[in-house]
């Protein structure tokens, strides 16, 4: 074996010399940048350079040709735009699919056609996905100079044109001519005049100006956090409190607070509210403590909410004790409700992040909840009922925390049911986010890490404050509905006290009325203030193909960005309706797909066919809608807990691309025959394995696999596992000796060791985002719910009532063909 | 004759009549009822409580206690109870007693005794701090030094809490060691008892607390975390103490600050009754201003609305009086009821709200002290003055005390006027006659100390015509139970007999201590007063001023000038005189607080001390004589002159213009002129004297004539000059030698004329 790479099994020559060969690209979910050469040209590529090129459509059967979890890896079919749409050569003059992606890349000319198609329109919007080491920063426009339709309110793109010798310009959206505004051809920088060419607002597809006073109704806010921290006897027990408080006190120097103006407070709760006074300059703190929790009121005007650096000593010096302060708390119960008030009275006037951390139901005082898990109603029509908020506080809270710009983060961490379904719905009226450590222990170390981990990454988050979101197109579109964690203020404004990095939104599209341009303009504003006192304005322009051809609209169809609106749709469904009707909207929707596909694409028409067609670049979407009926969010299912569901939909509907379709369709990987590049660092960072079909025929009695859905990592071992690779990876003698759960894997002396590590270490970077998934250790023939939460993700065998994919495949073809319809 | 003095020095009781009438009609025709002015807390030094318990009549509707008054049968070892004439055999241990082996309170000289109970009090005295923080810097740490230097002086046994207040009221949990920790309660909000247990978390159970002296066990929860030991705490709470600071609520240029008064009382009273129900505690309120938010609202904090008038309230035109008024007296009964006592301490140069508050003190036996501010030397000496101790350095100060009283059956108690509530003791003593709290035979007091003097009334119900034994007697036992600020629990027992008198004996009106007569007639004035316009007052004093004199003065009808009275009656209608004109029924030339204030004092203190507030004292000082008492006159003042007047509640030193003169010319710094110095300095000296034991402290004065702080002394004198004499009768003979005072007032004179025609039934003009 060149390089003396190990491999463990009784075959000669490694498996993955069986294998088709194939390039190595990037996985899913790497960042599709890397900054090299080949991310350039791809994007080139992507940005229809050169003018339109008809759309090639290949078929695929999809009965012969089962799913290649690399043709995920696929960026989206390109958007050709026609000669001369944008005024700029740049590659960035569309917007990046990252940024904005549409569920198709040329867009039906008419409503009918759309109908003929099937294919639902929308765009997945994740305005502020973080930009790592490399990567090229969004473009800011810092001289106030803001060209906006007078007519639309468009922001001035690269699908303006300019008319009458440069001095109007015409509005890509409405066709309005709009005067150019004065500084626009000066250098305000250099006091000179400037190239008009080079702004970069008539460039790049996504840009920030920097917002004059017109944009505010009030200076920018600074930074504000509120923690509100259970302090029960069953939080400061699970380590929770100790864990939270350290993680706050290491990430101080993270918290954004560029400006120094960043504020802080800390309530702690149980059934009491127990406010810090901490007064600038000392390292005293004192504690008030209110038990009046049905009239929450502050206790002081002053030193509750401080200023991060004025007040740091104390803050310091109050995390640092904070925990042995409740050391004896025998008091059981949360005061969730009073403690939100608490802290939302605190930064009303200005807005920001509270940030909650609990471990039990809300128990008193307003927004106490009931424990009202009932294994009976799982699996039945009235499961949805325990998925839609149980009490009206919590929206009617969040609505008051969206008009004074407060957003809230959940961060849970009960053993018992916890009713998360109830308390998500704070974060996603407030454009917050909630994170969920079901039976939270710090005294297992994982437990502390991953907590730790997460939290920190958002306490470092670089947030966007009191903004506004609204997407403009051009006419005959309209945005028709809207998904995501934020608040629809007026039919399309939507309001968000803080825009999170890597959070996504999905709004449905419709066409009212027949385009007879060649191309469409859809453009997102946010309207922010960032995190250091700047007010600003990002804008994302997306330009689109007309096509009145339907084999366009099917090569042009972006599965991913698909399958991301259908689980947006289904988890919004399963509330409002079952999930049940949820699970045959999505499934009702693919055939509808293929079904069109089938009439309209292939010789079979309408008659009965022996083939399951679809475009080759849609081909991965009936086992992206297979990992969405499958996943915990909406799978049919007795056994899954209420809270578990709860949280998995707030996944559904606010990770970006990049994390949700591993989320539904995990990778796999085999590890203990990997190709000896793989766990190296290669061109682009540490190599992966090339992931394998999600079906358990892949897994060997003596194989080392890896399961992961960027949540959760999960390394499979076989039970014939020989005692080298335990020992290699484990650092025990044997597999019998080895224990199943949630482990830390060890960094040992050997290259194999190392690879995994590696590869464990890149599943937990390689996507943006705060999650740190936990690894697990799996054996075959270890505890069975361990091993089948596991195998769950091996979305293509068949599990229980619910199909493998090949059967699905064939219900789909007989669906399709008619029967049973 | 009996000396009245010395019966108040052995049994600190001074009585308005020392032989009685013998029926009901008799009693009512001398007008002035039987009453007793008791300061059950006498110091007697020649008195150490006895070691042993008393001895006590088993009749359960009785337990009068043994005395010197008692029928022994020393063969058959019994003793027969005065009161309810129960046979009661003397306990074992008395079996050796003989006529010359006697146990103490059989003997003459015990009248009055103490005994020592052999169960010592549960719980050691709390003292829980109720500390106004909408305080300029300066009053606050001038009050928070007064504080801290106040938990040196307490036993260090005693429990000690802080609750302070100002937009919202704060529990400090003084035991936390991790930080500062207090829990707050909402100043706008009435909480209920039961809500103020459950928030500061604290449960029935936990009400353990230490023997004094000894360490409190460990407690998380419970009252320990609010109220410990101050030997153990004393570090930490003056930490908390010195870290107070003023309230941080922002208060605009047209508002008063925020001050949440009734919720800090009642979250401190309910902290104690819940604690530590039925023992000794006081809460010490500091009041730097009125109650401007939540319950015991006294005025709004709009600096637009002026706080109440004596004027507003006549009209009844004072939004929060009423409610503000029930509020607190709803405080000062559970407070009372359960054994604790509210003191008001103000520092403000503005009204507090004492009037609407005075049932606190009033129903506890609190003090109260009015200061311009805790930075003044009223305030800090009067306040370390409470902490009073004695020889053997305990605190002169009980807690927890009852008072009851028994008497023989001719005689029935009417009521008590003083600090105290209804015992609701429905005994056999109780009478028909109601004066002050009556119908009960037993008062709770609170607290005390040895200046706590309750005025007792009785009345006679022997029906006129029953005979009487020659040298039939009735008997008053007064019986005070209290925690000793040591722990111990004591019982102070005072009987006192006197005789009833033949019908028409003259030995009756012999027997009148016209001193303790017109101070126990002041308080059933002052009680009335609370009550009724003063208007009405002001004529049943007359009318009974009246009658008195119809009784017991010679005339001959219709001859005024026949008009006499002997000495133990002649300066009783002078004290009248004054008493109308007092601060204590002349309210308007006051405020509402200065008002409740002086009733205060009057109910608390003895014969001396309350004459000198009726009728104060004023001493003479010239160059050429001793320094002499003189007549409350306007006639008394003279230009080669330095009067000092003391009202009790000022101390006014005045200089004659002629002296006051020198003195601007600084002759008494010459060497020459050492008589001039002599002159000044005498009157600052005995100012210190009178100064000495005064509580609270008096406001001090040095004016001149012609001051503008001169008009303390005239307001006070018998205006036998005024501004009117000169106009209507010429120069009057003593023109000149005194000052015109402007008033209205008629003088003593004029007063005196009246009185003699309307006693002798002359007409009037
Ligand atoms: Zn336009
Ligand atoms: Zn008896």
């Amino acid at each position: 074996q060149p390089g003396g790479a190990p491999y463990y099994g009784q075959q000669a020559e490694p498996d993955y010399i069986n294998h088709p060969p194939y390039q190595q690209q990037p996985a899913y979910g790497q960042p599709p940048s890397g900054g090299g050469v080949g991310a350039l040209t791809d994007q080139f590529g992507q940005m229809g350079v050169g003018g339109t090129k008809p759309f090639q459509i290949y078929t695929t059967n999809l009965l012969t040709s089962p799913p290649d979890p690399r043709d995920l890896e696929v960026p989206p079919p390109e958007i050709r735009l026609p000669a001369g749409a944008a005024l700029s050569q740049s590659p960035y003059s569309n917007s990046h699919y990252s940024y904005q992606r549409s569920t198709v890349n040329a867009l039906p000319n008419s409503g009918s056609l759309v109908s003929k198609a099937k294919i639902p329109l929308g765009l997945v919007i994740t305005p502020y996905r973080s930009v790592k080491e490399g990567e090229e920063p969004v473009p800011v426009v810092t001289d106030q100079v803001i060209a906006r339709c007078r007519r639309c309110r468009t922001y001035i793109n690269p699908y303006v044109s300019f008319i009458d010798g440069g001095s109007r310009w015409r509005c890509c959206m409405c066709s309005m001519t709009n005067e150019v505004p004065q500084l626009f051809d000066w250098d305000q920088a250099r006091n000179q005049p400037g190239d008009r060419w080079a702004r970069a607002e008539l460039n790049h597809a996504v840009v920030e100006f920097v917002a004059p006073t017109e944009y505010m109704v009030r200076p920018p806010q600074p930074a504000v956090y509120v923690f509100l921290i259970d302090v029960s006897h069953t939080a400061v027990q699970s380590g929770m409190v100790a864990t939270a408080t350290r993680t706050i006190l290491e990430n101080l120097d993270r918290i954004p607070n560029g400006d120094e103006r960043t504020k802080v407070a800390l309530v702690a709760y149980d059934t009491s509210l127990y406010f810090f006074s901490i007064p600038p300059g000392t390292t005293e703190s004192s504690m008030l403590v209110m038990s009046d929790i049905d009239d929450v009121f502050l206790p002081k005007p002053t030193d509750l909410l401080i200023n991060l650096n004025e007040s740091r000593a104390g803050l310091e010096s109050l995390l640092g004790r904070l925990n042995d302060m409740f050391q004896e708390n025998h008091t059981i119960g949360s005061a969730l409700g009073p403690a939100l008030q608490a802290g939302f009275k605190l930064m009303a006037p200005i807005g920001g992040k509270i940030i909650v951390l609990s471990s039990s139901l809300p128990s008193v005082g307003g927004g106490s909840l009931k424990n009202r898990e009932d294994p009976k109603v799982l699996g039945t029509p009235k499961e949805s009922n325990l998925l839609q908020a149980a009490s009206p506080f919590y929206k009617s809270f969040a609505i008051e925390c969206s008009r004074a710009q407060v957003t809230v983060d959940m961060f849970l961490f009960s053993a018992a049911y916890q009713d998360v379904a109830t308390l998500a719905g704070l974060p996603h009226y407030t454009s917050g986010q909630t994170y969920f450590y079901p039976a939270f222990n710090a005294a297992r170390s994982e437990d502390a890490v991953k907590f730790a981990h997460e939290f920190g990454e958002v306490l470092a988050m670089p947030i966007m404050l009191e903004a506004v979101m609204r997407v403009r197109a051009s006419r005959g579109l309209r945005m028709s509905s809207f998904h995501g964690n934020f608040f629809v203020r007026s039919t399309d404004l939507l309001a968000m006290p803080e825009v999170p990095t890597d959070t996504s939104y999905a709004i449905e599209i419709v066409i009212e009325e027949t385009i007879t341009a060649p191309f469409v303009v859809l453009q997102t504003a946010v309207l922010h203030t960032t995190c250091f006192g700047e007010r600003r304005i990002r804008v994302i322009t997306t330009a689109l193909p007309i096509t009145s051809n339907l084999s366009e609209v099917f090569a042009s169809a972006d599965q991913v960005a698909i399958a991301t609106l259908l689980a947006n749709k289904a988890v919004e469904r399963s509330i409002t309706h079952k999930l049940e009707d949820a699970r045959d909207a999505v499934l009702n929707r693919l055939i509808e797909i293929l079904q069109a596909y089938k009439t309209s694409m292939t010789a079979a028409g309408a008659g009965a066919s022996a083939q399951l067609t679809v475009s080759d670049n849609l081909k991965m979407l009936p086992v992206l809608v297979l990992g969405l009926l499958k996943n915990v969010g909406i799978r049919q299912s007795a056994q899954i807990p209420p809270d578990l569901r709860a949280y998995a939909q707030a996944l559904l509907t606010s990770l970006p691309s990049q994390q949700l379709i591993p989320y539904i369709h995990p990778n796999f990987y085999s590890l203990h025959n990997m190709p000896p590049e793989a766990g190296t660092v290669g061109e682009h960072g540490i190599i992966l394995p090339p992931p394998l079909p999600l079906t358990s025929e892949r897994l060997e009695r003596h194989g080392l696999f890896l399961i992961e859905d960027g949540q959760t990592i999960f390394l499979y071992v076989g039970r014939d596992a020989v005692p080298q690779l335990i020992i290699d990876v484990f650092n025990l003698p044997n597999y019998d000796v080895l224990r199943g759960g949630k482990t830390t894997l060890p960094l040992l002396d050997n290259p194999f060791s190392q690879r995994v590590n590696a590869i464990v270490q890149k599943t937990r970077e390689m996507r943006r985002g705060v999650y740190y998934p936990h690894l697990y250790i799996v054996k075959e023939d270890g505890e069975p719910p361990l091993r089948l939460w596991a195998l769950s993700g091996l979305i293509q065998d068949r599990t229980d009532v619910l199909p493998s994919y090949q059967q699905f495949i064939n219900q789909l073809k007989d669906k399709v063909n008619g029967s049973g319809y | 004759m009996l000396n009245f003095e010395d019966v108040e020095e052995r049994d600190g009781v001074r009585l308005s009549w020392n032989v009685w009438p013998s029926s009901r009609i008799e009693a009512n025709r001398t007008v002035v009822p039987i009453a007793a002015l008791y300061t059950p807390l006498k110091q007697r030094d020649d008195l150490p409580p006895v070691l042993y318990e008393p001895v006590t009549c088993k009749s359960t509707s009785c337990r009068a206690v043994l005395n010197p008054y008692c029928q022994i049968d020393i063969r058959g070892k019994l003793w027969i109870c005065p009161f309810c004439l129960t046979r009661n055999a003397f306990p074992p241990h008395y079996k050796d007693i003989s006529n010359t082996n006697l146990p103490a309170e059989l003997l003459p000289k015990y009248t009055t005794i103490e005994y020592t109970l052999s169960r010592p009090a549960q719980v050691p005295p709390i003292f829980l701090f109720v500390v106004d923080t909408c305080l300029d810097v300066e009053d606050l740490k001038a009050l928070r030094d007064a504080i801290v230097v106040s938990l040196s002086l307490l036993p260090p046994y005693a429990l000690v809490g802080l609750v302070t207040f100002g937009t919202m009221a704060q529990v400090h949990e003084i035991g936390y060691a991790e930080c500062s920790k207090s829990y707050v309660f909402r100043g706008g909000k009435e909480y209920t008892p039961k809500q103020i247990q459950d928030m500061l978390g604290l449960s029935a159970q936990n009400r353990a607390a230490p023997r004094p002296g000894q360490p409190m066990p460990p407690q998380s929860f419970g009252a320990a975390r609010f109220l410990m030991p101050v030997q153990q705490i004393e570090f930490q709470l003056t930490g908390i103490l010195e870290a107070l600071t003023r309230d941080p609520w922002p208060v605009a240029s047209d508002k008063r600050p925020l001050r949440c008064t009734g919720v800090a009382l009642s979250v401190a009273v309910g902290l104690l009754e819940t604690t530590f129900p039925n023992t000794g505690g006081r809460i010490m309120l500091f009041a730097g201003g009125a109650a401007t938010e939540g319950p015991g609202m006294v005025v709004s904090n709009e600096l637009k609305e002026p706080i109440r008038s004596h004027h507003d309230i006549d009209r009844d035109s004072v939004k929060h009086f009423k409610r503000a008024t029930k509020f607190y007296e709803g405080l000062a009964k559970r407070a009372s009821n359960n054994g604790h006592a509210i003191d008001l301490f103000a520092g403000c140069l503005d009204q507090v709200g004492l009037l609407e508050m005075k049932s606190l003190p009033n129903s506890t036996n609190g003090v109260i002290v009015l200061s311009d501010s805790f930075a003044t030397s009223i305030f800090k000496q009067s306040f370390l003055r409470v902490f009073n101790k004695d020889e053997q350095g305990n605190l002169q100060m009980g807690f927890n005390a009852t008072f009851d009283v028994q008497t023989t059956k001719e005689m029935k108690v009417s009521g008590l006027i003083g600090h105290a509530i209804s015992g609701g003791k429905k005994s056999a003593c109780v009478g028909e006659t109601e004066i002050g709290v009556g119908q009960t035979s037993a008062w709770k007091l609170n607290t005390i100390s040895p200046r706590t003097s309750e005025a007792v009334y009785f009345e006679v119900v022997t029906p006129a015509g029953q005979p009487l034994q020659a040298g039939a007697r009735g008997l008053i036992q007064f019986i005070t139970h209290y925690q000793h600020s040591t722990g111990q629990m004591r019982l102070r027992v005072t009987t006192i007999a006197r005789n009833f008198a033949e019908a028409g004996s003259p030995s009756v009106a012999a027997s009148f201590d016209q001193e303790a007569a017109a101070v126990l007639m002041a308080r059933i004035a002052v009680f009335k007063a609370e009550i009724d316009d003063s208007p009405d007052v002001l004529r049943w004093l007359d009318r009974m001023l009246i009658r008195l004199c119809q009784k017991f003065a010679d005339y001959r009808k219709e001859d005024p000038t026949s008009f006499r009275l002997t000495d133990n009656f002649s300066i009783y209608p002078q004290f009248m005189f004054h008493l109308r004109r007092s601060q204590f029924l002349q309210v308007f030339n006051n405020s509402p607080d200065e008002t409740a204030f002086y009733r205060h004092i009057l109910n608390e203190e003895d014969v001396n001390n309350s004459l000198i507030m009726i009728q104060p004292t004023l001493m003479s000082y010239g160059l050429d004589s001793s320094p002499q008492p003189v007549l409350l006159d306007s006639v008394s003042i003279k230009p080669d002159v330095v009067l000092l007047l003391d009202t009790f509640f000022h101390i006014l030193i005045f200089h004659g213009e002629t002296i006051a003169l020198w003195r601007k010319a600084g002759y008494h710094e010459q060497e020459d002129h050492e008589n001039l110095k002599e002159l000044l300095e005498i009157p600052v000296i005995d100012a210190q004297d009178l100064l000495a034991d005064r509580f609270p402290i008096p406001r001090y004065i040095v004016t001149d004539q012609g001051g503008s702080q001169a008009r303390f002394l005239l307001s006070k004198l018998n205006p036998s000059t005024t501004h009117l004499s000169a106009t209507m009768y010429g120069s009057s003979p003593s023109a000149g030698a005194g000052q015109a005072i402007f008033t209205d007032d008629v003088s003593l004179q004029v007063f005196m004329e009246h009185l003699k025609r309307l006693a002798v039934g002359a007409q009037t003009n």
